[in-house]
């Protein structure tokens, strides 16, 4: 009785629960055009009045409802994962925290109540990503930790900012405050908290780093609660940011996430590395979508990219599993013949990501490409949109014949079962979600369909592309150890690509280096030198010898005292006589 | 305690007290001086002991003093009876202020004040920091001269300040920072009375508890305290005292301190806040300096030693530090 009932499976059974009530509250919602705002006046002084306000619309609750949904399975799925691990409650408990705040983040229209949701999100990212308790865990932890800490300190100055305006519901001056240069300045500062969080170029570095959490957060974080939290407060500020400058600054610097995460994805042979690239990449693509002011389309695309994402990290959980806790995609192969059903997920979920027709990815993934090679736009940013998307079928194609073609590299003697029905079960429910939920997905948040008109070539551009990138990832696959010797010749250019273009080295390596050099000279100037002189250890010896200098004043003799006293007072009184 | 069994004992505190008040109350300067002789003279057999040859060097130092300053007074408050018509109120204030200032023991002619506090008991020492500061206190008040009394208590807080830096005796010690302490005293008179008021009974409050409580263990020297056997609550409100007598902030000995400070603030005093300021800071420092290394860092316990408190002392002294603890937080209710 208590074996059957595991933490794990009661995690599971609310969250699935929570998510049919959201999923059938959602329908209700969608149908009837409902928006719920319930507040509670916490403290009101001075005309300020601190609300703890939560809005249900059907954004919030579909969001909501595919993060439970997708917690639900990855729980799930981590009893069989994680079923040697000791501190399982802590960690459940850890993913259970996480999710909370991944929902406050979600249903609150109030930038206080998103603080804490958002700083929930990144205090617990850091715990679990440094729950494997080595090195490069904490490296990697203290990194995400420090990068969302810039957003955390945006979004607190942009609680400051809003100060003016007597409250911190922000749902309310998105449209009246619009041309306000306060309402300018949080915008500003808003982009930059989601830049952080959605780890966007100049603070991309923490995604893959944070690839040394265990294989479910990971699932969990990549798929839909930490990165797309930043998307999806821009969706919700998308209101107030339209036709704004730094809108464009956004598009560019998305677009060239999406390739730098593209490119980079090529050179990696991490497993979860390539799937966390990817993610960066996708990322991207909603960013740059959400900058062109399609904010439905971004939200589309968030949910049924967390769908297969999702599959795609439980799927590689799996592997890493039965790899012995390899994650070199070099020692991988031929896996199709071994664990047929694992391989389907895995490849669904990848062809998804492609946006291979009718899979969950094409719906939200043409859509976008074709508004954009609708929309009035410059050669350039259509250049990163399209040569992104053919960069995903490159590493998507080369990653699937690393492991489903060629032979099985690891060891000589193996035995891989696919017979792990635990995960394989809530495997399902995210392979059935990632098949129909482009589809449901935009019969059922759309009101009316995009319309889409363009000339036959434009229309088959995506599909060039993407053939294109399918053939370079083929022919990439097929690289041995001859052509190894071919990335030498462009060394410097490969490392740059390898390194994502010297991103970490921006966050990590050369930030800390002058701080940190900066940081020893002011401790042996100032902190052992001048300040320990004048102020601690040098007050102390002044005052010393001054005290030994009263201590001889104090050893005179005693009729000295008495004489000087009577002297002082004869000489007052002789300067009164005189 | 010990003195209320003798009833000569008896019979000189009452002069004592009575002679202070005589002093204070008087109308005129003679009345005044006469409460300052009644004062020394009560005071004499109360510091001598035939057993202890200190005490007898400390009541001779303190009768030669304490005779010479009234003499001074008397002479200055005759002269200035004589010349009443001549217009030297400066010269004159300045005589009578230092003949009070002698007679408290103030910059510059503190002198006598640390070596005869060396030779009393606890107790003594207790009355001479506070009882017999009162009558010299307000008689500067009444024909103070501002000019003069200004660098004084600088040079008080000062030299109060250098003088128990290197201090190991914890009387000379106490008397020192009673010195540091007057300075406090004499900008709070220069205030208002109330104040001074105020001052005089929280810092005599704060003065009581040390002395008693050294008198009961014992202690007249800073190493003592690193080998004696105290219980923790003991250590705790010896600590507690210090701090508060330093003027650490939530503690009672602040809220004395902060009046002053915001009163001399409200008046541009700065150059004296700034130095009281400065000053408190270093006595807070040597009194953490007795506090640290002896009661949290090193102690000895020896097994051979038995340090018995009476158990209504330790009560006593566990009210009196819960109030010196938390008297500010419960005084500001009387101001609500």
């Amino acid at each position: 009785m208590h074996q059957k009932f595991s933490i794990c499976f009661i995690s599971f059974f609310f969250l699935f629960f929570f998510m049919l009530m959201n999923l059938f509250m959602m329908i209700y919602f969608i149908i009837s055009n409902l928006t719920i705002m319930i507040e509670w006046e916490i403290i009101s002084f001075n005309s300020i009045s601190i609300v703890m306000s939560i809005l249900l619309d059907w954004m919030s609750l579909l969001f909501m409802m595919f993060v439970l949904l997708i917690s639900s399975s990855v729980i799930y799925w981590k009893k069989s994962y994680m079923s040697s691990e000791i501190n399982l409650n802590r960690f459940i408990i850890l993913v259970i925290m996480f999710v909370l705040s991944m929902i406050l983040l979600i249903i609150s229209p109030n930038i206080i109540s998103i603080l804490l949701g958002w700083d929930g999100l990144g205090l617990i990212s850091y715990c679990l990503v440094i729950y494997y308790q080595n090195v490069k865990s904490y490296n990697a932890g203290m990194l995400t930790a420090l990068s969302n800490r810039i957003g955390d300190v945006m979004i607190l100055m942009v609680i400051a900012w809003m100060l003016n305006y007597g409250s911190w519901n922000y749902i309310y001056y998105l449209m009246f405050m619009k041309n306000d240069f306060f309402m300018n300045v949080i915008s500003i500062m808003i982009i930059l908290a989601a830049m952080t969080k959605s780890a966007q170029i100049p603070f991309s570095s923490w995604l893959p780093a944070a690839m040394a959490a265990p294989t479910p957060v990971s699932a969990l974080v990549h798929s839909s609660t930490l990165v797309t939290a930043g998307v999806y407060l821009l969706i919700r500020f998308n209101l107030l940011l339209e036709d704004m400058f730094m809108l464009k600054i956004l598009l560019l610097f998305s677009g060239l996430t999406m390739m730098m995460a593209g490119i980079s994805a090529n050179y990696e042979y991490d497993l979860k590395k390539i799937i966390a690239l990817s993610t960066l990449s996708q990322l991207g693509l909603m960013m740059s979508i959400l900058s062109m002011g399609y904010g439905d389309l971004a939200f589309f695309h968030l949910l049924t990219h967390a769908m297969f994402k999702a599959l795609l990290f439980m799927c590689a959980g799996v592997l890493i599993h039965m790899m012995n806790d390899n994650q070199d995609i070099r020692m991988m192969g031929g896996l199709s013949i071994f664990i047929p059903v694992t391989s389907l997920c895995f490849n669904i979920s990848n062809m998804a990501l492609c946006g291979i027709p009718f899979l969950a990815g094409f719906y939200s993934k043409d859509l976008i490409l074709e508004v954009t090679m609708m929309s009035n736009l410059n050669m350039m940013v259509l250049y990163l949109y399209y040569f992104s998307t053919g960069l995903t079928m490159f590493y998507t194609i080369r990653l699937m014949m690393y492991l489903m073609i060629n032979d099985f590299n690891l060891m000589s003697v193996y035995n891989l079962y696919d017979e792990d029905y635990i995960m394989l079960k809530s495997m399902m429910i995210l392979l059935f979600m990632s098949l129909i939920s482009g589809s449901m997905l935009s019969w059922m948040i759309f009101c009316y369909p995009y319309m889409i008109f363009m000339s036959l070539n434009m229309k088959l551009m995506v599909i060039y592309v993407s053939l294109m990138g399918g053939m370079m990832g083929w022919l990439v696959s097929k690289m041995n150890i001859y052509s190894v010797n071919k990335f030498l010749m462009m060394y410097n250019l490969n490392m740059f690509f390898t390194l994502m273009w010297f991103m970490p080295n921006l966050s990590v390596y050369g930030f800390n280096y002058y701080i940190l050099s900066f940081s020893k000279n002011l401790y042996k100037n100032i902190d052992m030198g001048w300040s320990e002189l004048f102020s601690g250890y040098g007050m102390f010896n002044l005052i010393k010898n001054y005290s030994l200098i009263s201590m001889i004043y104090q050893m005179n003799n005693f009729k000295i005292y008495l004489f000087s006293f009577v002297f002082w007072m004869l000489l007052i009184m002789l300067m009164i006589l005189v | 305690m010990l003195f209320m069994i003798n009833s000569n004992k008896m019979f000189f505190f009452f002069t004592l007290f009575f002679s202070t008040l005589i002093s204070i109350s008087s109308n005129s300067w003679l009345g005044c001086w006469i409460g300052l002789e009644i004062n020394l003279l009560s005071f004499i057999p109360l510091i001598t002991s035939p057993n202890n040859l200190l005490n007898s060097e400390a009541s001779l130092k303190y009768f030669l003093t304490q005779s010479i300053a009234p003499i001074n007074f008397l002479f200055s408050i005759l002269l200035k009876l004589l010349m009443l018509n001549f217009f030297f109120h400066d010269l004159f204030s300045i005589m009578i202020n230092s003949s009070l200032l002698m007679k408290m023991g103030s910059i510059p002619f503190h002198f006598w004040f640390p070596n005869i506090m060396e030779g009393l008991s606890w107790l003594n020492c207790f009355i001479l920091m506070t009882w017999q500061k009162i009558s010299p206190l307000i008689l500067l008040s009444y024909y103070m001269n501002i000019n003069f009394i200004s660098i004084i208590m600088i040079f008080n807080c000062i030299i109060g300040v250098i003088g128990s830096f290197n201090q190991n005796s914890i009387r000379k010690l106490m008397a020192f920072s009673s010195i540091n302490n007057l300075g406090w005293m004499m900008s709070s008179l220069m205030i208002s009375e109330s104040i001074w008021k105020l001052f005089f009974f929280l810092y005599s409050f704060l003065i009581m508890i040390m002395c008693i409580m050294s008198y009961l263990i014992n202690i007249f020297f800073i190493n003592q305290l690193f080998n004696i056997n105290l219980n923790f609550f003991f250590k705790i409100s010896i600590m507690i005292n210090f701090l508060s007598l330093g003027g650490l902030p939530p503690l009672l000995g602040f809220f004395s301190k902060w009046m002053i400070i915001n009163f001399l603030i409200m008046n541009n005093m700065f150059l004296i806040t700034f130095f009281f300021i400065m000053s408190s800071l270093i006595m807070i420092f040597v009194y953490i300096r007795i506090i640290y290394s002896s009661l949290l860092s090193y102690s000895f316990k020896f097994k051979w030693f038995k340090n018995f408190i009476k158990y209504n002392y330790i009560m006593i002294i566990n009210f009196f530090s819960l109030i010196s603890l938390s008297g500010m937080i419960f005084s500001t209710f009387f101001f609500i």
